[in-house]
């Protein structure tokens, strides 16, 4: 009987890693239908004693390069923040030239936000084990790189429409950091601050469409210039 | 071999400048004086006989015309260029004595000697040969102010002496000396006169000063009035 | 002779040289407390910011200085072990201190503050013993979740000795890391600046937290800090891979001090030079005018003008070395009072407590102290000789 169990154990692994890959591979082209995109995003962040709201334009390419342009409020419009895979920059109409973003700097206010939005599950995380609850996937995944911000997330997949409905992201020494709600098929999402109980940051995307992005666009110098 | 004149002065002129006004003091004199000899120079006050003794002192220099003091021209020479001679040459006594006040009388005395470069033993020699000649041999150690005018004087005659020097010269020696002491003072300058062959020549008005002197000197508003021998050579 | 008369003519007037050699005495005692008073400000200074925080070297991974990280310990020794063992063999080390300099978040559920963090060997930094626990006690030796917070992190934090707070940072290749930790003690090194943001916390705590096993660098401390130089150009010739620096230049706030002090003193002794200068030629000057006859006989006895010189300036001279004496000794006795005593002095700038008033006396210092009284009198007289020596003979005589 144990003989049994196990050989079955053994062909249900190689099994579990397929599907998981395969799920997680649903859940991107969910997030991210289009290539090139433009997309508005609405920002409201809540703590027990404030609330701010800011709004942005986000144009992105593939799943590593955007650009984030201030709208409101109107202290911030005019600002742009470039994301690439492993540095940040950030324009100022004040300053002469855009100013690199540590990765130690991104931990500070919405910049860390940002990198929960934008986390790429199918490529930079290796799904460790599915469980099932109802109709929902579990999924236990790991950063492929120790360079990636979060070492640990996991993520809850509807079934049917492979859209995440929750995320817990986790740091290397194992400490639960964020949780993302994911809401109107990822049309909106809530994100908890648990180092900060309370601290909600909610974003609403709208008017997702096409848009020729074209490369050169994505680079520090052309901040602000187009 | 030197010449028989110690001092020539020929046409000297000299005057001053009293704010704007130029006053003359000597007026075209011309004279000259023997070695040996013990001289007067008399006049009133003003008559410019400091002045020419000045002159002939070389602590002070012509507007015009020729000196020659023991053979040496010293019209054309600087005054600061003529220390030397008046160190090995000349000695010079004053009125007021002025003696060094922090020295010794033996020390006043050593000056010149130190001037002249003379070794030890020798300045100790003729320090003590000099004030023993002006009977201060008791005083060595004495400092001016520890002393009568009288013995400063002869402090200063024996500084004067010290240096072996062909001329002395001077300027009313006995004018801030009571007639005692004024008299055993003009005793010894004659002593010592008589003795060395050096030549004194004194401006003065004290009449036994003149009286004693071979030779006088008048003048009169800065010219020479008369020259007249005292008493025979 | 000449000294003779010099000294005489010094003595001569007993009263106005008196008052010139207190002149000369007063500026020679001023340039000894002063110079001395400094040279013990720079020598605590030093020795403290060298003892207390930043070593006598410093040793690096090679690249360290010139490169940018944009992750921490891009540069990082990663054979610290080994290059310690090397240098502790040379007998003028007194210790090493392994360290790592990092900074982050701090957060304690409600807000979150930037944090610098010195981690450390706590052993070797109770030997530093650069900062006052003001509550709790020092870092543990084997805790590497303990930390030390300066006192206004822990006012703004608002914690005390047993509480928890977490602190977040990116790892060395970049991902974020966060570590909760306990208030072991809170303390102060008396700068508020510094106290707002400091952290100290063992290197085995950071280690976790930044996912390294390298130091950023080891601090070597020696016996002698004379010896600096030398035992760096030792340590150059034996040890590959590394850069290491100097005390000297990794102490700016140290030149900034030694800067500025020396613009004052330099200005103060100026002054002083000044009033002794004035003080010395006038009395001699006087003491020309006073002897304006008697200059006048030496001139007629054929004293010649050099020779005049020269004796007025032996005068200045003399003061000058009989004030100079007498400065050094007076000043070296109340240096001696003064270190004796027990005078306060109020906190330097940044600081937030006073010290003890002490005088260091150095040969350079009091040697400067004598030359200075020498040469100004000596140079002082150098006028009223000059007009000494042009006075007309026949003026000066007829002078009364």
């Amino acid at each position: 009987m144990k003989t049994i169990l196990f050989t079955l154990a053994l062909f249900a692994l190689p099994l579990h890693a397929d599907e998981a890959s395969a799920i997680l591979a649903r859940v991107d082209a969910a997030r991210n239908p289009l290539p090139s995109f433009s997309v508005d995003v609405e920002l409201t962040s809540t703590s027990a004693t404030s609330t701010e709201s800011s709004k942005f334009h986000v144009y992105g390419k593939g799943s590593d390069r955007s650009i984030v342009e201030f709208i409101a409020p109107a202290t911030e419009k005019g600002k742009y923040l470039l994301m690439l895979r492993d540095a940040m920059w950030i324009y100022m109409p004040s300053a002469s030239r855009p100013i690199r973003i540590s990765p130690l700097q991104r931990l500070m206010g919405q910049a860390s936000n940002g990198d929960v939005a934008r986390t790429n599950f199918a490529i930079d995380y290796n799904p460790t084990s599915v469980a099932s609850e109802g109709n929902t996937w579990v999924l236990d995944l790991v950063a492929k790189d120790p360079s990636i911000a979060y070492a640990r997330v996991r993520l809850w997949v509807d079934k049917t429409t492979s859209e995440p409905s929750r995320a817990d992201f986790y740091v290397v020494s194992g400490k639960l950091i964020k949780r993302a709600h994911y809401y109107d098929q990822g049309r909106r999402v809530e994100i908890e601050d648990l180092l900060r109980p309370g601290n909600k940051t909610q974003m609403k995307y709208a008017n997702l469409a096409a848009r020729q992005n074209p490369e050169k666009m994505f680079t520090k110098d052309s901040l602000g210039k187009w | 071999m030197a010449s028989n004149d110690v001092i020539t002065l020929d046409g000297v002129n000299k005057s001053y400048k009293l704010g704007r006004i130029r006053v003359p003091a000597l007026e075209n004199v011309t004279l000259t004086i023997a070695r040996g000899e013990f001289i007067a120079i008399a006049g009133p006050s003003g008559s410019g006989k400091t002045t020419l003794l000045n002159l002939i002192g070389c602590v002070d220099k012509p507007d015009a015309g020729r000196i020659v003091i023991d053979d040496v021209d010293v019209t054309p020479i600087p005054l600061h260029r003529l220390a030397a001679l008046r160190l090995n040459t000349l000695g010079f006594i004053f009125q007021t004595f002025n003696l060094i006040p922090v020295l010794s009388a033996y020390e006043n005395v050593e000056y010149p000697l130190l001037l002249q470069n003379v070794s030890r033993r020798e300045r100790d020699a003729r320090v003590r040969h000099w004030l023993g000649e002006v009977g201060l041999s008791e005083q060595l150690k004495q400092r001016p102010d520890q002393l009568s005018g009288g013995q400063r004087q002869r402090v200063a005659i024996a500084r004067a002496m010290v240096t072996e020097p062909k001329l002395v010269l001077a300027d009313e020696p006995t004018a801030n000396l009571d007639s005692d002491t004024a008299t055993h003072i003009l005793d010894l300058l004659a002593e010592i006169n008589a003795r060395t062959g050096c030549t004194f020549v004194f401006s003065t008005h004290d009449a036994s000063l003149i009286a004693r002197a071979q030779t006088v000197i008048r003048i009169k508003d800065g010219r020479v009035d008369d020259i007249l021998a005292a008493r025979a050579a | 002779m000449l000294i003779k008369l010099a000294l005489r003519n010094v003595l001569r007037n007993g009263r106005r040289s008196s008052i010139t050699l207190v002149v000369i005495v007063f500026g020679a005692v001023a340039l000894i407390l002063f110079g001395g008073y400094k040279a013990r400000t720079f020598w605590g200074l030093r020795e403290s910011t060298i003892r207390g925080r930043i070593g006598h070297l410093q040793i690096f991974k090679k690249g360290a200085s010139k490169a940018e990280a944009h992750k921490p310990l891009e540069y990082a020794l990663d054979d610290a072990t080994s290059i310690r063992k090397q240098v502790e063999r040379d007998p003028r080390v007194k210790m090493t201190a392994a360290q790592i300099t990092l900074m982050g978040l701090v957060s304690n559920g409600e807000k979150s503050e930037t944090f610098i963090a010195t981690a450390v060997e706590p052993a070797k930094d109770r030997e530093m013993n650069n900062q006052k626990i003001t509550a709790g006690s020092d870092l543990p030796d084997n805790e590497p979740d303990a930390i030390l917070i300066g006192r206004g992190l822990a006012q703004s934090m608002h914690v005390k000795p047993g509480d928890y707070l977490t602190l977040m940072t990116t790892t060395v290749a970049g991902s974020l890391n966060a570590m909760d930790v306990r208030i072991a003690g809170v303390f102060t090194i008396g700068i508020k600046d510094y106290d707002d943001r400091a952290v100290k916390m063992p290197i085995a705590g950071a280690q976790t937290l930044l996912q390294t096993k390298t130091v950023e660098k080891l601090l070597v401390f020696l016996n002698n800090t004379e010896d600096t130089e030398a035992v760096h150009n030792a340590f150059l010739a034996h040890l590959s891979g590394v850069e290491i620096k100097e005390w000297s230049e990794l102490a700016p706030f140290y030149h900034q001090v030694v800067g500025l002090y020396n613009g004052i003193f330099g200005f103060l002794g100026i002054v002083v030079f000044a009033i002794v200068v004035f003080s010395v030629a006038n009395t001699i000057l006087m003491s020309v005018l006073e002897r304006t006859r008697e200059i006048g006989t030496l001139m007629a006895m054929g004293t010649t003008r050099g020779r005049l010189r020269a004796m007025f300036v032996a005068e200045g001279v003399s003061i000058g070395i009989i004030g100079g004496v007498l400065g050094l000794a007076i000043g070296g006795g109340l240096a001696f009072l003064i270190n004796h005593g027990n005078v306060m002095l109020p906190p330097p700038p940044g600081y937030t407590t006073g010290y003890r008033l002490q005088i260091m006396m150095q040969p350079a210092v009091l040697l400067t102290a004598f030359l200075v009284s020498f040469v100004t009198a000596t140079i002082s007289s150098i006028v009223p000789a000059m007009k000494a020596s042009r006075l007309k003979i026949v003026d000066a005589l007829g002078h009364i």
